[in-house]
């Protein structure tokens, strides 16, 4: 569904360059939870980045469903980072001014206009109630994020990327900043979504254990994608990483 | 709808912004009080300048006056191309001299000019009964007449200064005539009988003749030493005489004569009140001996014809005076403007200078905005790169950030336009407050002899300085605004 063909980055810092990706390829299937690996600096994160328009690549094409998208106007890459890419971060990037209930229906405010807010503002914060039931946090409706735990302000931004019903779940590194049991139950929450409500999500982590517990791990050495590891646990896959 | 949401929340969490409001409050502020008294004063001043002056004057470089006898040249001007916008015209003499007169025994002389005007026409071509100290009121014509106090006055003045008169004698009882019967005298150095007069018919004392004098030249100024406040003495009272001289039309030749002081000219003009001086003007011609001529012809313009500069030059200065013959015929036509256009120029500039200095209130104001959404850019770094994430558009952005600084102009454009309105509502409470308070006094009424400070307020005035704001304020949240949107969502997000 998600395509990366032969993806090339380099950020350059004055005289310096450093070659970032150097020609990844990768199929995101629909429905698939996969996982991306590999050593600080192997260009992981980047590649979540250009796979969610967030950043360009220096050559190569991304695709959806069988489209580009790498090349597309403003308009229409807005659109798609609105609904159909939802994004979590590592330092959970919430708005500090706002609740965590506005928070969550960020994306859907970005959506509409004013008049559009007013009439549908009741379904949006329905939507928006529901999700936060779901991630367990309808008792820090109105607390602002300063008021809240690591784990609660992931599991906001983890509804706020879900508001839109977006078809692909970018997550970068969601339990970076958590403890384990924490980091637990944000894992958990997306295995949920990924098997419940079959959102396609892409996730890069640097713990193997978390990774090992999704579909499919790829790794990262170099810029370059050296091993995809199906499925389950796989010893071979802790020993190298590790 | 996010561009709302973030700009009110904002509003409402950077307490910094208020320093914007506050300094567009007080430019705006400044702004209006400051056009709304020039504008008062402007007023003021065109009034008193229009109210003494006709719209349009006749006038002669002769001395002697306009060739023509006045009616004739009436009729001359109504019926010329320029006549169909006059509504009335007015013949004057207005000549330079001099007065004299005692107080507390010295004399005082003091140049003036001479006015001598038909009151029935000076009414119909500008106010003339308006600014007479004692007439104001009288629904009547405007009059040269003295009332029985002066006349009380003038005589009391009179008979002080003259020689007393001769009791008028009785004949003797015991009289006859000289060569008639009767008993003769028969001492020779008895005292010869009085001699009687003839009974002629009694002479009338010469009806003294009214003038209108300037109020300031009548008056002097002072300044109170103790109140600080402005004082005036009467030093040429109603029913004194004045000798006025003035020059012959006909020849260079002194000429003058005495009058009685009627009643106060006023218009509040020092230059009017402190030189003027009316006299009927029969009287003026009769003591220049220059007939039934006039020096100038005073034309006022009828009321639906455009009053401004270039319609009455255009339309009835230039051919009015072609067909006078002018320059050859030393007659010149002036409009009100050509000759109080200097001071009306003036205050027009000094008005575009302190708009234009002020409006650097404005201007500080804009610099605040930059710096402030500079430094709130700065901050939000983060959080636009967030918003960018979710899909909120470049213009969008940029959206949150100049409606951010339409909210602050139009807060501060509302509170420094009431405050500005009622600044200027209550100028003369205020600035009683602070002479009170200081000391000091602020404006000081002697100058202009206004009771109050004017004021004027103007629609037009108040939404420029609006819009002026609102557009500065707009202008300078704009760099901040489109550096903002530039944000690449990564760069930001990155900047941790």
């Amino acid at each position: 569904m998600l395509t990366a063909k032969n993806i090339h980055k380099t950020y350059k810092r004055h005289a310096h360059s450093v070659q970032v990706l150097t020609g990844v390829d990768l199929d995101v299937a629909e429905g698939e939870f996969l996982s991306i690996v590999g050593a600080s600096g192997s260009g992981k994160s980047t590649l979540l980045h250009i796979l969610g328009t967030l950043d360009l690549a220096d050559s190569g094409q991304i695709a959806l469903d069988g489209r580009r998208i790498d090349n597309l106007g403003n308009k229409d890459r807005e659109a798609l980072r609105n609904k159909t890419f939802g994004y979590v971060f590592q330092f959970y990037h919430l708005l500090p001014e706002f609740s965590a209930f506005d928070n969550v229906l960020m994306p859907g405010y970005i959506a509409n206009s004013f008049l559009g807010w007013m009439s549908s503002r009741r379904a949006w914060r329905r939507r928006a109630e529901e999700l936060m039931e779901r991630v367990g946090l309808t008792h820090r409706k109105h607390h602002k994020p300063r008021e809240m735990s690591g784990g609660e302000m992931q599991r906001t931004a983890i509804a706020r990327a879900l508001l839109m019903q977006p078809r692909v779940l970018l997550a970068d590194e969601p339990t970076g900043n958590l403890d384990a049991k924490n980091g637990d139950s944000i894992i958990s929450l997306l295995h949920g979504l990924n098997r419940d409500d079959g959102v396609t999500i892409v996730m890069v982590t640097h713990n193997l254990e978390i990774a090992s517990q999704t579909d499919r791990v790829v790794k990262l050495v170099q810029g370059q994608v050296v091993t995809e590891t199906p499925a389950t646990f796989h010893p071979r896959l802790m020993t190298v990483a590790g | 709808m996010y561009k709302f949401n973030l700009c009110l929340r904002y509003l409402r969490t950077r307490y910094l912004a208020f320093v914007c409001i506050v300094s567009i409050m007080l430019g705006v502020a400044t702004l209006i009080v400051v056009n709304s008294v020039m504008s008062g004063f402007s007023n003021k001043l065109k009034d008193r300048l229009l109210g003494t002056s006709a719209d349009v004057t006749v006038g002669t470089e002769f001395f002697g006056g306009l060739e023509e006898n006045p009616d004739a040249l009436a009729q001359r001007i109504l019926s010329s191309k320029s006549g169909q916008h006059i509504e009335a015209i007015a013949p004057s003499v207005e000549v330079v001299g001099t007065i004299q007169f005692s107080y507390r025994g010295r004399n005082i002389v003091k140049p003036v000019k001479v006015m001598g005007v038909d009151p029935a026409k000076q009414v119909k071509v500008g106010n003339f009964r308006e600014y007479i100290t004692g007439q104001k009121e009288n629904p009547g014509l405007p009059t040269f007449e003295l009332s029985a106090q002066a006349l009380q006055r003038f005589e009391q003045q009179r008979d002080f200064h003259a020689p007393p008169r001769l009791p008028k004698a009785e004949a003797p009882s015991t009289g006859g005539d000289f060569l008639g019967s009767g008993p003769q005298p028969t001492d020779p150095v008895a005292p010869l009988p009085a001699i009687p007069l003839p009974d002629l018919p009694a002479v009338e004392a010469p009806k003294p003749i009214g003038v209108i004098v300037g109020h300031s030249l009548a008056h002097w100024q002072y300044k109170d030493p103790n109140t600080g406040l402005p004082e005036e003495i009467p030093a040429l009272e109603i029913g004194d005489t004045i000798m006025l001289a003035t020059l012959s039309g006909d020849e260079m030749r002194p000429v003058w004569s005495t009058y009685v002081v009627a009643d106060y000219f006023k218009s509040e003009m020092s230059e009017y009140d402190s030189q003027f001086v009316y006299l009927p003007l029969e009287e003026i011609q009769r003591l220049r001996h220059m007939g039934n001529r006039a020096t100038n012809m005073q034309i006022k313009l009828k009321p639906e014809t455009p009053k401004s500069y270039q319609f009455m030059k255009q339309e009835v200065a230039v051919p009015l005076a072609k067909e006078l013959g002018h320059p050859h015929s030393g007659t010149y036509v002036l409009t009100w403007q050509d000759t109080q256009g200097p001071l009306l120029a003036a205050i027009d500039i000094e008005r575009g200078i302190l708009n234009l200095l002020l409006f650097m209130i404005v201007g500080v104001a804009g610099f605040g905005i930059l710096a402030i959404f500079t430094m709130i850019v700065s901050e939000k770094y983060r959080d636009i790169g967030i918003l960018k994430s979710l899909g909120a558009s470049n213009r969008g952005v940029m959206g949150i950030f100049v409606w951010y600084a339409i909210f602050l102009g139009i807060v501060g454009c509302v509170t420094g336009s009431l405050m500005g309105l009622g600044i200027t509502h209550y100028i003369n409470e205020i600035e009683k407050w602070i002479t009170d308070i200081s000391g000091q006094q602020l404006f000081d009424r002697s100058v202009y002899y206004f009771d109050k400070i004017p004021t004027n307020i103007e629609i037009t005035t108040v939404v420029l300085v609006n819009c002026g704001a609102m557009f500065v304020a707009v202008m300078s949240s704009l760099v901040p605004a489109v550096r903002a949107a530039r944000l690449q969502p990564i760069q930001a997000l990155r900047f941790e």
